[in-house]
Parts: C-alpha cells; sequence; structure tokens
C-alpha cells in the first residue's frame, strides 16, 4: 500500500533557471525503506526537502508535480498546515548532529517542546513520553541525557536524540538524510540498526538518503538512483545491485574501491618515526605556570620504507591528522622523525626549508586548498619558483607536464579553481605536490570529500604515480576500504596512540584488537 | 580576472551604485581642476597683442605697465582698465573668484546675499561662498584620500603580522593596541593643534596615529582565519616564505574586508576633518575648509547661503559615499546572488 506518492516533481533555481529536480516520479509504500541514491549535487536532498515542504521559495521554483500524503498535495499545503503534517505524520534526521541542536538549550527543553507542540500531554506525561523515547534510541541514563546540553554529548548520542525528536510523535514517514554519514563507522552500524529496529518497530516507512552504497544495499527495500536531478533507475534493492539496467549504476556499483597495489618488495628505510609526541594547551592561562594539555600524539613509532604505502585509519579526533602535520614540520612537537637518517627536528630554518623539497602533503578538501585568487599556472609554478629560477617559458612546459601527468588538459593551465570540479581540483592539488618532486607524499583524506566514482579514479591516479617514480606515501584516512585498497601495511591509530599494526591483509584477516575488529566489522557491512 | 569582472557586472546592474559612482567622480575630477574653474585671475590675457596665462606663470604688475614687483592684482582698477583697452582682452574662470580674494568694491555688507557678482554670495570676510565650496570639496576628498591610504596601510601591515604570526606577537599587540586607543584623541589634538603651527600634514600625521586601529582589528581576524587555510599551509609546506605567503596567499585573499571598508572610511574622514574644521581645531584658518564655513553659518544664522550650501554640498558626498560603499559591499559579498 502506498503512503507516499511523489509525481513529476519539477524543481528549478529561480535565479540561474538551472533544473534542479526533472520531473521525479516515486512511491513510497507502507513500512518500506526507500533509498534515494547519488552523488552530491544529484539532487537527493533536495527531493527530501520538498516532500517536507521545506523548499526556500525565495531560491527555489517548484515548476509542476504534486506530492501527495494522505490524498493531499503537500505542495499546495499552507504553512501552519504544513507544521501539523512535520514532526507528526513526516518527520526528518539531517546529517550534522552538531548543527541540528541548539547549543544553548538543555535536551530536555528541545524534546519536550516537540511533545508539546505536537500531542496533548500534561507535564508528567511529556517527561514519560521522553524518557521512553530516549530509552529507545538506545539512550539508557535519561535523567543524565534529559539535564545535559548538547556539547556533553558525543556525536553518537547527539545524532540519537536527533532521531529521538524525529521519531517522538510516531511519525509515519521517517526521512534520513545521510543520517550516519558525520558519524565514525563504528557508530553507523549502531544508529542503522537503531533505525531499522524502530521501523519495524512502529511500521514506519522510511526515506534514506545517502551516497554511501554498501549501506543503501544493506538497508532499502527498494532503491531509487538520482542523477543530475533525473531519476534514472528504479527497482528493488536485489535488482538494481544484481543486474543493473543504467550504464551509471553499473559505474556506481563498480566503484567501491578493489585492490589496487602488487606485493612490494623489501627496500631501505625512508621515513623513521620514534617517540613522537605532540600535545597542544588546553587552558590558555598566560599568567598561570602549570597550563593542562591535551595529548593529540603520544609515543609514536613506525617507518616507511621508499615505495611503500602505508595506511592509517582511525577514526575523527584519534590524532591521525596531527601525525601527518608532524611529520610536514607544521607543529611542534617532541621526539624524532628521521627523513634519509637525517633528523628533521635538528634542521636550521634555512635547511628545514629546503629538506620540505622531498615530503609534500594532500589536504582532504580540494575546496579550500587551493587558493582562489590565483590561476592554476600560478598554483603550480609556485613551489618550483621558490627554489629555483627558471624562465618563464621552461615553467610553463614544467607545469603543462604535470597537468598531463595527473590527467588534465594543460590549455586549462590559465584557469581558476573555481571553474574546476572537485575531482580535478584535487588531481590538481597532487600535481602541486609532484611538482616539489618529493620523495614522500602524505594524503590527507584525499578521497573523502569526493563522490566515490571519482574516488576510485583518484585512487587510481595515486598508485600509478607510486609505480612510475617509486614513491612513498602515508595514507591517512577513516575509511578502511581505502586504505586497505591502496595500503601496503596498515597502522590503526586510536586516542593519540597506535594500537595495531600489520600487513594489510593480514590486519583485515586477522585483527587483534577489538576494536580493530569493530572497525572491520562496520566497514565491510556488505 | 574574473572576480574583477564579475564585481563590476554585479556592482552595475544597480543603477543606484553605478550612478553615484559616476556623479562622484565627475564632481571629484571636475573639482581637481579648481583653479581653471574658479579663479580670480584670467585663464587668459592679451595686452598689447601678447598672451599671457596669469593661472600658471605668475606675472608682476611691472609687466603689464604698472608700478609694483607683486605679482599683478587682475581685480585691481589699474589691470580692468587696461583691459578696456582698445584690442586687448582677457578671459576670465565661470566663476570670477579665488578661495581667499576678498572682493573689495562689493557694496553691500559681508556676509553678503548671493548676486551676479558672488553666484553663492559671501562669507563674513567677504570671500566668495562658491569658490571656497569648490576649494574646500576638493581639500576635503584629497584629505580623506590620503588619510584613508594611510589608515589602509598602517591597517594592513599591523593587522597582517598580528594575525598571521598570532600567539605571543598578536597577543602583545593586541595590548599596545588596546593602550594606544584609550587614549584621548581629541585633547591630543588640541593640545597639538596649541603646540605647533596648525597644518594638514599635522592633522594627517595626528589622525592617522589612530585611524589604523579600527581597520587592522578587521585584517587580523582575516588573517587568523586565513593563515589556516589549507592552501596557506601547503604553500607553506612548499618552502615558501612568510613573506610570499602574505603578500601572495592571504592578503588577497582578505582584500574583501578592506574594500568593503574604504568608502565608509572615506565618508568618515571627510566628517572628521569638517568636525575639526567647525570646532577651530583643523586646517589653518585662511585654508578653505566645509567646517569652517559651517562655523559660520552657525555665527550667522540669517546668511542661509553659507550653511544651506555648505550643508548640501557635505550630505551630497556623505550620500554618494555611502551609497557607493554599499554597492561595494553587496557585490562583494558572494552570498547574494
Amino acid at each position: 500500500m502506498k503512503i507516499l506518492e511523489v509525481k513529476n516533481l519539477t524543481v528549478l533555481n529561480r535565479h540561474t533557471k538551472e533544473v534542479l529536480l526533472d520531473n521525479i516520479s516515486f512511491k513510497l509504500n507502507q513500512g518500506e525503506i526507500l533509498g534515494i541514491v547519488g552523488e552530491s549535487g544529484s539532487g537527493k536532498t533536495l527531493t527530501g526537502l520538498s516532500v517536507l515542504g521545506l523548499l526556500d521559495k525565495s531560491v527555489f521554483n517548484i515548476k509542476h508535480g504534486s506530492i501527495i500524503y494522505n490524498n493531499i498535495d503537500i505542495l499546495k499545503l499552507s504553512d501552519t498546515e504544513l507544521q501539523k503534517i512535520r514532526t507528526r505524520s513526516i518527520s526528518v534526521v539531517f546529517q550534522e548532529p552538531m548543527l541540528s541542536l541548539n547549543p544553548v538549550q538543555m535536551i530536555s527543553t528541545q524534546l519536550i517542546e516537540v511533545i508539546k507542540l505536537h500531542m496533548n500531554h500534561n507535564a508528567d506525561e511529556q517527561i514519560k513520553v521522553a524518557r521512553d523515547i530516549l530509552v529507545k534510541t538506545g539512550l539508557n541514563d535519561t535523567q543524565k541525557i534529559l539535564d545535559s546540553y548538547p556539547h556533553m554529548l558525543s556525536g553518537g548520542q547527539r545524532q540519537r536524540i536527533m532521531i529521538a525528536i524525529a521519531l517522538v510523535c510516531k511519525p509515519e514517514i521517517l526521512i534520513a538524510d545521510e543520517p550516519t554519514t558525520a558519524l565514525d563507522v563504528t557508530l553507523q552500524l549502531q544508529i542503522l540498526e537503531l533505525l531499522k529496529n524502530v521501523r519495524t518497530e512502529n511500521n514506519m516507512s522510511m526515506l534514506l538518503i545517502s551516497h554511501d552504497l554498501d549501506l543503501i544495499k544493506n538497508y532499502a527495500d527498494r532503491v531509487i538512483i538520482l542523477k543530475n536531478g533525473v531519476l534514472l533507475e528504479e527497482g528493488s534493492s536485489f535488482e538494481i545491485f544484481n543486474m543493473p539496467n543504467h550504464e551509471y549504476t553499473r559505474l556506481l556499483i563498480d566503484s567501491s574501491p578493489e585492490k589496487l597495489i602488487t606485493e612490494k618488495k623489501q627496500s631501505e628505510m625512508l621515513l623513521d618515526i620514534q617517540n613522537l609526541n605532540c600535545r597542544f594547551p588546553v587552558n590558555n592561562a598566560f599568567f598561570k605556570k602549570n597550563k593542562k594539555y591535551f595529548t593529540a600524539l603520544s609515543d609514536i613509532n613506525f617507518h616507511i620504507n621508499s615505495g611503500e604505502t602505508i595506511g592509517l585509519v582511525g577514526e575523527s579526533g584519534s590524532g591521525k591528522t596531527t601525525l601527518g602535520l608532524s611529520i610536514m614540520q607544521l607543529l611542534d612537537y617532541s621526539g624524532k622523525i628521521f627523513l634519509n637518517n637525517v633528523d628533521l627536528s635538528l634542521l636550521s630554518p634555512e635547511k628545514l626549508r629546503e629538506s620540505r623539497k622531498d615530503y609534500q602533503i594532500v589536504f582532504q578538501d580540494p575546496y579550500s586548498s587551493l587558493s582562489p585568487r590565483m590561476n592554476i599556472l600560478e598554483i603550480l609554478s609556485e613551489g618550483i619558483l621558490s627554489f629555483n629560477n627558471i624562465s618563464e617559458s621552461k615553467i610553463f612546459k614544467k607545469c603543462s607536464d604535470l597537468m598531463t601527468e595527473v590527467g588534465l588538459e594543460p590549455s586549462m593551465l590559465r584557469r581558476y579553481p573555481h571553474q574546476f570540479s572537485g575531482g580535478q581540483r584535487q588531481r590538481i592539488a597532487i600535481a602541486r605536490a609532484l611538482s616539489m618532486k618529493p620523495k614522500l607524499i602524505i594524503f590527507d583524506e584525499p578521497t573523502s570529500a569526493l563522490d566515490v566514482i571519482v574516488q576510485k579514479n583518484i585512487l587510481k591516479l595515486i598508485v600509478d604515480l607510486q609505480h612510475k617514480y617509486g614513491l612513498s606515501y602515508c595514507f591517512i584516512s577513516h575509511d578502511l576500504k581505502v586504505i586497505s585498497a591502496i595500503s601496503h601495511r596498515i597502522y590503526v591509530i586510536k586516542d593519540s596512540k597506535i594500537i595495531e599494526s600489520n600487513i594489510s591483509d593480514e590486519l583485515i584477516s586477522n585483527p587483534k584488537d577489538n576494536y580493530t575488529k569493530k572497525l572491520i566489522q562496520s566497514s565491510f557491512i556488505s | 580576472m574574473n572576480i574583477q569582472s564579475n564585481f563590476w557586472d554585479k556592482f552595475s546592474t544597480n543603477k543606484r551604485n553605478k550612478y553615484s559612482l559616476l556623479i562622484f567622480i565627475f564632481f571629484f575630477v571636475l573639482s581637481l581642476f579648481a583653479e581653471i574653474l574658479s579663479n580670480d585671475k584670467p585663464i587668459v590675457l592679451s595686452i598689447d597683442d601678447k598672451l599671457y596665462f596669469p593661472i600658471f606663470v605668475s606675472y608682476t604688475d611691472k609687466q603689464f605697465g604698472g608700478f609694483f614687483d607683486t605679482e599683478a592684482d587682475y581685480k585691481d582698477e589699474f589691470i580692468t582698465s587696461r583691459l578696456k583697452e582698445k584690442s586687448n582682452w582677457a578671459i576670465f574662470p565661470l566663476n570670477p573668484h579665488s578661495y581667499d580674494s576678498i572682493n573689495i568694491s562689493q557694496s553691500a555688507p559681508n556676509p553678503a546675499r548671493p548676486s551676479v557678482y558672488n553666484y553663492l554670495g559671501t562669507d563674513d570676510r567677504g570671500r566668495d561662498v562658491l569658490a571656497r565650496l569648490i576649494y574646500g570639496f576638493r581639500l576635503s576628498v584629497l584629505f580623506a584620500f590620503a588619510l584613508t591610504a594611510i589608515g589602509i596601510i598602517i591597517g594592513i601591515f599591523f593587522g597582517a603580522i598580528q594575525g598571521y604570526f598570532a600567539g605571543r606577537v598578536d597577543l602583545y599587540m593586541q595590548r599596545f593596541i588596546e593602550i594606544w586607543s584609550s587614549m584621548p584623541e581629541l585633547y591630543i589634538l588640541i593640545i597639538f593643534s596649541s603646540l605647533f603651527e596648525p597644518s594638514i600634514s599635522l592633522l594627517i600625521i595626528l589622525l592617522s596615529l589612530f585611524g589604523w586601529m579600527g581597520l587592522s582589528d578587521y585584517v587580523r581576524a582575516e588573517f587568523l582565519k586565513g593563515r589556516n587555510m589549507e592552501y596557506v599551509v601547503a604553500a607553506r609546506t612548499l618552502g615558501l616564505s612568510n613573506t610570499k605567503i602574505i603578500l601572495k596567499h592571504i592578503l588577497p585573499n582578505s582584500m574583501v574586508s578592506v574594500i568593503t571598508f574604504l568608502p565608509f572610511r572615506i565618508s568618515g574622514a571627510i566628517l572628521v576633518l569638517t568636525s575639526l574644521d567647525f570646532l577651530g581645531l583643523g586646517v589653518p584658518p585662511d585654508t578653505p575648509s566645509l567646517g569652517e564655513l559651517l562655523a559660520q553659518g552657525k555665527e550667522n544664522i540669517e546668511a542661509w547661503w553659507l550653511s544651506l550650501t555648505t550643508f548640501l554640498v557635505l550630505v551630497g558626498t556623505l550620500l554618494l559615499l555611502i551609497f557607493i560603499g554599499e554597492g561595494i559591499r553587496e557585490s562583494l559579498d558572494s552570498r547574494s546572488s
């Protein structure tokens, strides 16, 4: 039995007249989880928002179409009528649990506000309902949670509270827009299981919006594939994943990272890290003598051989980025970092500047890692020029070669970063690192901000470059799938310590530490 | 390049911005030629078939057949009578008065009403109001440009150093700014104007000592944000020097706040000069200035041509600058489409 039907929904950007959703039609049945899959910009969030009537009319123009719920067209309702439907009948969980809760109100206030608004209960009953829903979402210490402010809770707890707020009125439909993307992998599984259980219990329907195919494959009953606002394919989860019709769907399914590296022969050590410690002062007391410190790295020991890729995997806040920045000599640390048997921490500023040629970094976000006011030629030539004086024509030739190397047209050199897509920008960032002819490149989540298909191509490029130039890589990521695809050895880092390390295959097939086991379990859910 | 052309497109789509800018530029350029527009010397003068250019070259009375070795007074009876002879002629500027020329032949008491001789009347010393407005406007705007330019250079310099190096440097400089900004600016101005001969350069120096702080705060904030941007960290890993990083990476990306402030700072500087002149603490007494005219208007409340005209010039200038500033702010705002 269908509960929600979207018919020929077409949405334009009011200013640019760009078609954002093009004639989208689909049905949501009672008790079903419908997965909406697409890369960023495909219109999947927009679809979710329009079902709630949350589209900003000054930006979006709903050209035609209807969204039928209970024989009413949601798009034709007034704001007050919509308010009655929202939360009580159709509810939503957003991606970012940090931004969705008001930081200056206690959880109890925010949760009870919803109950007050939509249900006729007296004060005692309200609290009882609030506690019940918290227990249901797996938050057992209800009194403590209710008396907390959002900042006192972890990301996972916050997302549970968002789910509690969304579910407290027992809605018929839940829209979950990337509900676990901002969470660590180990938490993802728990939240998804929770949503699945609630669904069965309340016979609720769910729109599960995600870019993550494995997640959709495991949790959705039916799937629709969106690309550039067009609905490409619709079908049951089994059909879509086992016999996809559309070329793009095949590409998507094919994009999950596969083993890209070959076995590495023994070679000499390039980078050696001994007893690396790093800490930051927490209380910014100027006159106080006994400062408090936050330990970001404690007693890290590891090495990278030349021509080898090592993977550093860990959740957010585990210290993996700090480790990358320490190797880059961008942070104060204690301990020793040897590159080719030279202790980097003992170098004079001028010698250190010269040594920077040998190690480069590629950052996560290709949008903030390229200066928006410089064209690509300037960006690529900058590093070369800071060490050598080369004529303009030679520089141009060098930069053209770099562009070809990373799979871009040399004719694009005069363009500015904003004229490129995320994947192209990441290629430029890699070209910039290559321009210095380094021995070691640190990749700090280089593909996390990219769509899956682009991610695969970038990983291929990275591995190809390694074969060609015998580069050593330190690959930092939270995504064990990506790490295991391209690393020879893996280090698992948690709470600023390395807790396990081994050759990739060994680590995946035979983990020793409990945390590693959990990590592997949630990373390879399919 | 792209950003600039995009900026101009956005700016000129709003007609108010475009015309405000054009009108302001028109009057400003016009006022730069004040000597040709409004002067008590003729532009060209022909005596005994010889051409003279009194505005550009100074001629003595003797050269025209007079007695004095001093510069000729072209309103003097001697020269006016010579000009009436045979083929002699002279072309006077549109407004034949300079800011300091006193019309002695004027019969009405000063300040005199607007008349055919003085289009906007005279002030209480018999000087032409229109001439004083033209010269006063030019002085105000040039003064404001200079003050703003100096303020921006110092502000960016200190703001950049504070924001880029952060930590200790920032801490100490911020404390210095707090102490420096709590100095009573106006009293220092009063004390200095009684210690030294008042002059425009002294005024610019004194005001610059304090004027940079408002801007350096914004530049500091932009740099604090910018220093942690990944492209800046990337530049550091490429081995670039600090100066290069500041000039090439952070500064261009933090100029938006500076440029946005520009017109507001200029109008602010005009207002400061006017108020100081009004209080008699500003430029030396003979200098044409809007503030001094306003003060005269206050003294001679019945002489409406003094206060009203100055008021209109002042309000017009400030309004145009604020419109322009608003336009720039809107056009640089990447959030508006």
